[in-house]
């Protein structure tokens, strides 16, 4: 291999892969972060803040205050990065700087609290009305006794209508999460195909 | 399974909603802070209400034509109970509920007094601003009409403000465009008016524009994401 040939392979090496961007959003305590860290290659990088507000404290400790990031390699040139994007409403201007460029969002609810149902339609209220991309909604939590099963959280979202799907998830579990992100990524092929 | 929650925080309309949606049978129980009461569902209506001393009573006397007779309540009373244990406790947010489907046994014959559309209707006409922006939450969000919407109104009563509200939705006006044209209507009833309009099946959310497809996705692409996915 002569010179050029070495620092031509070289240049390939050290180029840039291409970044593709799915958007993990939902309301506080949906089980956003543990999504992304079943999923990604790498220990997701995150942005936890001891929760302050007394009705947050009393869910969880911290809470993610900008993103949390994890990333799966699809090939030589590619990337796909979750984002996870947090879920109190006055966190709502992260939905629109990291909604942009997104192959799309799974939204995640805690299927156990159906207080959280409100902030999830408030965030496909907002892509729908703004910035349509393909969605799915990750009914998570659906290994406790009381969670809601996937087709009332759809009548309660008003989602019976349209073809937003929702899926069962387990956040901690692997195939859960796996079976979401293609559903996510079926509906994109369906969409643009 | 039973589906539980707190009427605080997930108000009656939301909870009617899942009812009329399912069309299934089955029983809505309240424990209210003064007394317990027992919602009787039929095909996604409540036609009955019955206040109980014993939760257990209402898993045990599941024959709907045998509770009447037990009771002693005549056909023709039902709307009156329906009024007080139902209708006048729309308002009210201090209850804990559970949704159970199924195990209550029907006649054919039960009349529905009032349809769980007009109900949906008259509790979100009680509920707060901070309720209704819960749903109604983004001033772009579009409505048109379901696919029996009009076979739904035949059966309705609504007030002016709902009306009004009816004869502007055209899958194009947001709900800042109806806010606008029915001013000086405070928006709140407007919206009060869009939120039961859209928890009762009438109207249904639109998207704006289609949906975006980023940049440089090829399809040889996506199907690599996806096999990739599948072999994690």
């Amino acid at each position: 291999m002569g010179d050029k040939e070495k620092n031509q392979e070289l240049k390939d090496t050290k180029k840039p892969k291409k970044r593709i961007k799915i958007l993990i959003s939902g309301p506080f305590a949906a089980g956003k972060t543990q999504f992304i860290k079943t999923i990604s290659e790498i220990e997701p990088l995150t942005t936890e803040k001891q929760t302050t507000a007394g009705k947050e404290k009393s869910v969880k400790s911290h809470t993610t205050v900008a993103m949390d990031f994890g990333k799966i390699t699809i090939d030589d040139e590619h990337e796909l990065y979750l984002f996870g994007t947090p879920g109190q409403s006055r966190f709502d201007f992260m939905w629109d700087i990291l909604g942009k460029g997104a192959l799309g969002i799974i939204i995640l609810v805690d299927s156990t609290n159906p207080e959280t149902f409100h902030e999830a339609r408030q965030i496909i209220n907002y892509f729908e009305s703004r910035y349509p991309v393909p969605m799915v909604i990750g009914a998570n939590k659906q290994d406790l006794p009381n969670a809601w099963p996937p087709e009332m959280i759809k009548a309660a979202l008003n989602l019976d209508t349209e073809d937003i799907p929702v899926v069962p998830v387990v956040a901690t579990d692997k195939e859960s999460v796996k079976k979401a992100l293609l559903t996510l990524l079926e509906q994109i092929y369906k969409e643009f195909g | 399974m039973g589906l539980s929650g707190n009427l605080k925080n997930f108000p009656f309309p939301d909870i009617l909603q899942v009812i009329a949606k399912e069309k299934k049978n089955g029983i809505l129980l309240v424990e209210w802070k003064d007394l317990i009461v027992a919602y009787y569902i039929k095909n996604g209506h409540i036609i009955f209400a019955r206040p109980v001393d014993k939760i257990t009573r209402i898993y045990t006397e599941r024959n709907f034509p045998e509770i009447l007779k037990k009771l002693r309540v005549k056909p023709e009373n039902i709307p009156k109970i329906l009024e007080k244990y139902l209708l006048q406790r729309l308002g009210a947010r201090e209850g804990i509920f559970s949704l159970i489907f199924g195990f209550v046994r029907y006649k054919s014959d039960e009349p529905i007094t009032i349809p769980i559309e007009q109900v949906i209707l008259e509790a979100s006409r009680q509920l707060t601003p901070m309720e209704v922006r819960r749903k109604i939450s983004d001033e772009m969000l579009t409505f048109t009409f379901t696919e029996d919407a009009k076979e739904k109104l035949k059966n309705l009563k609504l007030t002016p403000v709902e009306q009004k509200v009816v004869e502007l939705i055209d899958g194009k006006r947001t709900v800042a465009d109806i806010r606008k044209a029915l001013f000086p209507t405070p928006e709140i009833d407007v919206d009060r008016a869009l939120y039961g309009l859209w928890s009762a099946g009438i109207i249904k959310r639109v998207r704006r524009g289609k949906r975006h497809k980023p940049e440089g996705l090829s399809l040889d692409l996506l199907k690599r994401i996806i096999e990739k996915v599948k072999d994690l």
